[in-house]
């Protein structure tokens, strides 16, 4: 046996076991099929892409609108089966931020290893949990740029929805659309009796989503902005004004309509 | 015997490929300097990966940034260097008291004005959304020299209404100085002074630049109790009710006050200006647009707005309070101009001045590290 093969065979094999033992091992098999999901964010009006900054839609109300910008945030991401159990997509990032400014935040694919499966619903929440929604867990633009002020129930925005309307006057008034922490005021504006976390569950329609091994899955989520003013609330621009961070009435009517908005369709 | 080696060797070279190479060595490794982060600041900081910030670099940046010669000329009439305009005193802006620019409107070194008056050089290394009142230098602009602080140094160094200075005879100049060639040795290994180190230099001083520890960074921080009319203010500061400052100019969530980016602010109902936000996006929506500075040390600085229109912090009150000017053009964030401003009391104005003062930093416009050296490195 001592011929020259050996000088070949053995170095071969320290080779191979070297090379293999001396990097970090990156291909361990998962124990069960699983796939990945991608969320697109798609912002219409009337069923269309949204053209920003064009004064080009009306409202239930009668307001003629445009928008400028949209932010916001979305978390808890959970698929339901048929049986009633459920997964929340919470690998690395539970809470998603959305702005239609940055072509990087629309669009996300989550971290989870999602079991191969058929997914009869995704839910989401819509803005922050309170438990979650700590001022100054974001540091960093853009995200930090969303914080809600200490005065008003800190944390953060959950959406910014900014843009304008022909007023009564047909003046072209701004509006700010802002969800978040809403106030009750023992006697405004200076004295705030109860904090209402207007965080809220958006539940998308029953539907067939297919996980498969080593696939990604997307679903096209729309912002349907148009129903924030018109399911089931008929939201009147000219009766809330430009600005509502301190009004929790008109809050709590867009949170109304706020499960109305989105739809979906899985590509 | 020769197939053993030449297996070994191969091994080796194969193992050291694919786990990455770490055995590269350089011949002067210059001191990391590390930023600390301030409570509540950014994490992430805009230093380009061609500059890491080094102690060396930032000391050698200090002595560029205060000498006269920076100009490339030496009669003491010509001498003129970054520090000529950016005092510390005033938050590096020229301030309306500045002695040789009437007003706080600079100059060149020929008489030409600038465009528009300065702005503020603190906390930059969290700004990544351009540079200048425009934006015009950011990270992602296909121009690849005019994408960030280094190259805001070598315009400033060229232009006409500023320092007016030559690459070549500056270059010259500062290898014949004494102590430069050695100092330039320590930050990037070569005693060859280049522009482009020097441009680096100044850029990693100028990022050291960190104000944080105003009164309400202390109130911030639980160090320091705000007056009643300046918790006041800070109530009109953050509410969309009162004054609603927040949107653009920060506040508890974002400590930077300001967001770096870019409004119009209903100042005027005609753009003629050709280096507005328009200029850079094209946006018809960025028509009279210009970057919302930083609030901090807003107290010590002046003229305000891009233009200087404003001498006196009360001035720019009474603006958001009652002047804003309607156009198709203005940023929706500003909802009260249907109002025609935010519509202060006077008693509200004292009270917002009073928190906006409380954002002036004495212990960074005094700092030593930032202030001009004792001697340059020639009278060492």
């Amino acid at each position: 046996m001592h011929n020259k093969n050996n000088y070949i065979i053995i170095p071969t094999l320290l080779l191979v076991s070297l090379i293999f033992s001396s990097c970090e091992n990156s291909s361990i098999e998962p124990e069960n099929p699983t796939g990945k999901l991608r969320i697109e964010f798609n912002h219409y009006i009337n069923g269309e892409n949204i053209i920003f900054d064009s004064m080009a839609y009306v409202n239930d109300a009668g307001n003629n609108y445009l928008v400028n910008e949209i932010q916001y945030f979305i978390s808890d991401v959970t698929l339901h089966k048929n049986d009633g159990s459920t997964i929340i997509l919470n690998t690395w990032q539970d809470i998603l931020y959305v702005d239609t400014d940055i072509d990087e935040t629309n669009s996300y694919i989550f971290k989870d290893e999602i079991s191969e499966d058929e997914y009869s619903k995704l839910s989401f929440t819509f803005g922050i949990v309170a438990e979650k929604n700590n001022s100054l867990m974001f540091v960093n633009p853009p995200e930090s740029f969303m914080f809600w002020p200490e005065l008003l129930g800190g944390g953060y925005h959950y959406m910014k929805l900014n843009g304008k309307w022909n007023n009564e006057l047909n003046q072209p008034a701004p509006f700010n659309f802002h969800l978040g922490i809403g106030q009750i005021y023992y006697s405004f504006p200076d004295s705030i009796s109860e904090y209402v976390q207007n965080h809220f569950i958006v539940e998308l329609p029953e539907m067939a989503l297919n996980i498969k091994d080593n696939e990604t899955t997307t679903i096209k989520l729309i912002m349907n902005v148009d129903r924030w003013f018109n399911t089931p609330n008929i939201y009147d621009h000219n009766f809330w004004g430009g600005d509502i961070m301190q009004k929790q009435d008109a809050m709590q009517q867009a949170i109304e309509n706020g499960h109305n908005v989105f739809s979906y369709i899985i590509k | 015997m020769r197939l053993l080696i030449f297996f070994c060797a191969l091994t080796a070279t194969l193992i050291f490929s694919r786990c990455g190479d770490k055995s590269t060595s350089h011949p002067y490794k210059a001191t990391p300097y590390e930023i600390n982060i301030p409570f509540g600041f950014p994490t992430n900081l805009n230093i380009p990966e061609d500059n890491p910030m080094t102690v060396e670099g930032v000391e050698l940046g200090r002595y560029l940034f205060y000498d006269g010669r920076l100009s490339g000329r030496t009669h003491p009439d010509s001498l003129i260097s970054c520090a000529t305009c950016h005092r510390q005193e005033r938050s590096f802006e020229a301030g309306i008291d500045h002695p040789d620019f009437p007003g706080g409107f600079p100059h060149g070194i020929n008489g030409l004005k600038t465009h528009h008056v300065m702005l503020p050089m603190i906390n930059l290394v969290w700004n990544s959304s351009g540079y200048g009142w425009s934006g015009f230098l950011y990270p992602e602009n296909p121009i690849e020299n005019l994408r960030n602080l280094e190259d805001m140094v070598r315009l400033a160094v060229l232009a006409k209404d500023e320092i007016d200075g030559d690459t070549t005879r500056i270059k010259k100049l500062f290898q014949s100085i004494n102590g430069y060639p050695n100092l330039f040795e320590k930050a990037f290994g070569s005693s060859n002074v280049t522009f482009k180190n020097i441009e680096k230099s100044i850029a990693q001083f100028i990022r050291t630049l960190i104000s944080a520890n105003s009164k309400f960074d202390k109130y911030m921080r639980g160090e320091e109790q705000l007056t009643q009319s300046e918790l006041a203010g800070y109530v009109l500061f953050t509410t969309e009710e009162g004054a609603d400052c927040f949107h653009c100019h920060g506040g508890w969530g974002n400590p930077l006050f300001t967001t770096h980016l870019f409004y119009n602010n209903g100042k005027d109902t005609a753009f003629l200006d050709p280096l507005d936000r328009y200029s850079i996006t094209q946006d018809p929506m960025d028509r009279g647009a210009y970057k919302a500075t930083t609030l901090r040390n807003i107290e010590v600085q002046g003229p305000f707005m891009h233009d200087g229109r404003f001498t006196t912090l009360e001035d720019v009150i009474n603006f958001y309070s009652h002047e804003l000017n309607m156009t198709p053009y203005i940023d929706p964030l500003m909802h009260h101009i249907i109002a025609g401003g935010i519509q202060l009391t006077p008693s509200e104005k004292i009270d917002l001045l009073n928190f906006i003062k409380t954002l002036r930093d004495d212990e960074f416009m005094t700092k030593v590290e930032f202030s001009k050296p004792d001697k340059f490195p020639d009278e060492l």
